[in-house]
């Protein structure tokens, strides 16, 4: 487990402050943030590199004040690698192992055991990142921080080394924090998200809340969302109205309904925004389109507008409509986009459900 | 365009000329030492034993000085470069101070500390080692005025070794003297090496401060020194000679020593 609680760090001029957040025992913490948010300023804070210098910080059972980093049970893997030159890849593989079949057999299903004649300063980006990952697990730590190792990996190394790590982590349950600038990856992988940026924690909490309720439109526009307007937030009252009876999870969750102005159109939502300015955020992918208005649908926003622009990318299609001059973004995939005929110029309604519409 | 060629390439002859004349400064005394009493100077190695007794006084007082140096001077070096503590700058300028005053000066303050007439020099003294006077004064000179280029250049061995390499192995278990030990020596051993070697050819190569604390027994520069006042420059010019040749030994090993290059890029 880690528990952060008000953790603050200095390393040089760059200063970390009130970082507070937990991953369970065994659980997966991811870490994102831009370049110079303190990601890896954070990993070594934990890992005791970077004197804390304020806040708690709770590594499984016991507290890490006064830990030293060798007594942490911490591995961590930079980016870098940080592979010793002066050893071989098997000395760096073995460096701090107490059981060296153990550590050969992690090496072994990592894909580093074939490097172990290999002169560590021949090596590729992705096989020095093999062996770091193989030489920190190599000790059984319970806690493993991962600064982006998989950066340098090529897509097919990379598929088999996070497949492993996962199996391992279930294998042996210890606990990971890994930093990463792909959000898919900390969609998939984290039961906690971190999100940081200039030193100070922005949200944190399971990655599909983060993802789906941001905190802030900058956080929205962060994690990539492509809908965020700025408006004005209107409380329906305290009694959900007639639009929230298709919602059952609404009322049981005690939101009031909430109209959202944002000036060329109204949004309907629930949640507990407070009267005044303030910015909804709409994902693309909940974003539906069809040719005729919706009818019998659930769904309380409908509205109409003309497609300014079709973008294909693989399997999925990124549409934008104008709606009364403001632009709307929809996420589809592209059998869907190629179903409707979609084109640029063509009259599209647009549907998304209240729940859709996330206010911060 | 063609104008602005001109002038680039009138500059570019204006600044290989004065490229020129200034290595030819630099090397031309050297070349003509060497060439003059080079000969000589070799077939003296095996006709002059005053000259030999001095050349291996010189080496030894030299690799003593040097040792005590790494020795002595290696922990600072890292201090220096890797704590963060009150009075660090003006420890690391304190340390320098040996390198700007003149050696005669540097002599004369050695002297006032290990002389006899001192509390410490006269202890020393009352426990049977003479400092002033032998071979322990030569090393004393040496060390003084040659160690802070070893803190120097050793400094910045440790500072080419990327601190995060120390942090992965206190992660991977070890102690920070075992981390020094296992990971910051070795790869900072080459640039260590060097700095030792710089130290050694500066002892080597000291006169001012040794003349006052030791003239006799004679390293090789009091030794060329004494030849030129007492017999003329003929007599000295072989025992130049021979220590000018010796100069490429530190030389060389220097080259062989330089950091490869992304050898830490691991």
């Amino acid at each position: 487990m880690i528990a952060a609680a008000g953790l603050g760090a200095r390393a040089g001029d760059f200063e970390l402050r009130d970082i507070t957040f937990s991953v369970p025992s065994g659980g997966y913490g991811v870490v994102i943030g831009p370049a110079g948010a303190g990601k890896t300023t954070l990993l070594e804070t934990i890992a005791g590199i970077v004197p804390q210098t304020a806040g708690t910080l709770q590594l499984g059972a016991r507290s890490a004040e006064g830990v030293r980093p060798e007594e942490r049970g911490i591995g961590i893997v930079y980016q870098r690698a940080y592979l010793f030159p002066h050893l071989t890849v098997e000395a760096n593989v073995l460096y701090g192992a107490r059981d060296a079949g153990f550590a050969r057999g992690i090496a072994r299903r990592l894909g580093a055991e074939p490097l172990f004649s290999r002169d560590v300063r021949g090596l590729s980006g992705g096989e020095r990142g093999v062996v770091a990952l193989a030489r920190a697990l190599a000790t059984r730590p319970p806690l493993l921080l991962l600064d982006e190792p998989y950066g340098a990996l090529d897509p097919r190394r990379r598929a088999m080394v996070r497949r492993e790590v996962r199996a391992l982590h279930r294998e042996l349950g210890f606990t990971v924090l890994q930093v990463t600038h792909d959000f898919t990856e900390a969609g998939l992988l984290g039961d906690v998200a971190v999100l940081l940026d200039a030193g100070r924690m922005l949200q944190s909490g399971p990655p599909q809340r983060v993802f789906r309720e941001p905190a802030s439109p900058y956080i929205a526009e962060f994690l990539g969302a492509e809908n965020i307007f700025a408006g004005t937030v209107r409380v329906l009252g305290d009694a959900a109205p007639d639009w929230v009876a298709g919602e059952p999870d609404v009322l049981a969750r005690g939101h009031r309904a909430i109209e959202f102005d944002a000036g060329a159109f109204q949004l309907y939502t629930v949640g507990d925004a407070p009267a005044g300015r303030g910015h909804a955020v709409i994902r693309g992918e909940e974003v539906m389109l069809s040719e005729t208005p919706g009818g019998g649908t659930s769904a309380r926003n409908q509205l109409d507008g003309e497609i300014t622009d079709v973008a294909t990318l693989g399997a999925l299609t990124r549409v934008v409509i104008d709606i009364k001059g403001t632009p709307l973004v929809a996420s589809l995939t592209t059998r869907s986009a190629q179903e409707l005929s979609l084109r640029e110029g063509q009259h599209i309604w647009a549907t998304f459900k209240a729940m859709a519409v996330h206010l911060c | 365009m063609s104008a602005s060629r001109g002038a680039h390439r009138a500059a570019s002859v204006v600044a290989a000329l004065a490229g020129s004349l200034f290595l030819l400064f630099l090397l031309a005394p050297l070349a003509r030492l060497i060439a003059a009493g080079g000969a000589s100077g070799a077939q003296r190695l095996f006709t002059d034993a005053e000259l030999r007794g001095s050349l291996l006084l010189t080496a030894v007082t030299a690799t003593v000085a040097a040792a005590i140096g790494v020795l002595g001077g290696t922990p600072v070096a890292y201090l220096l470069e890797r704590k963060r503590f009150r009075g660090r700058a003006l420890l690391a300028a304190l340390l320098d101070l040996p390198l700007l005053v003149p050696h005669p000066v540097a002599g004369i303050a050695l002297l006032l500390v290990l002389g006899r007439e001192s509390a410490f020099g006269g202890a020393l003294l009352a426990a049977g080692l003479r400092v002033v006077g032998s071979p322990l004064g030569i090393i004393a000179a040496m060390l003084f005025v040659s160690a802070p280029l070893f803190v120097s250049a050793a400094r910045e061995a440790f500072g080419r070794v990327d601190p995060r390499y120390e942090s992965v192995a206190r992660t991977l278990g070890d102690a920070p003297w075992t981390v020094f030990r296992r990971v910051t020596l070795p790869l900072a051993m080459r640039g260590l090496i060097a700095a030792g070697v710089v130290m050694w050819a500066r002892a080597v190569s000291e006169f001012g401060a040794i003349v006052i604390l030791t003239y006799n027994p004679k390293v090789a520069s009091v030794l060329s020194y004494d030849r030129f006042t007492s017999f003329g420059l003929s007599e000295a010019l072989p025992v130049a000679a021979i220590l000018a040749l010796l100069a490429l030994v530190p030389l060389v090993a220097l080259r062989a020593l330089r950091p490869e290059r992304g050898a830490q890029e691991a």
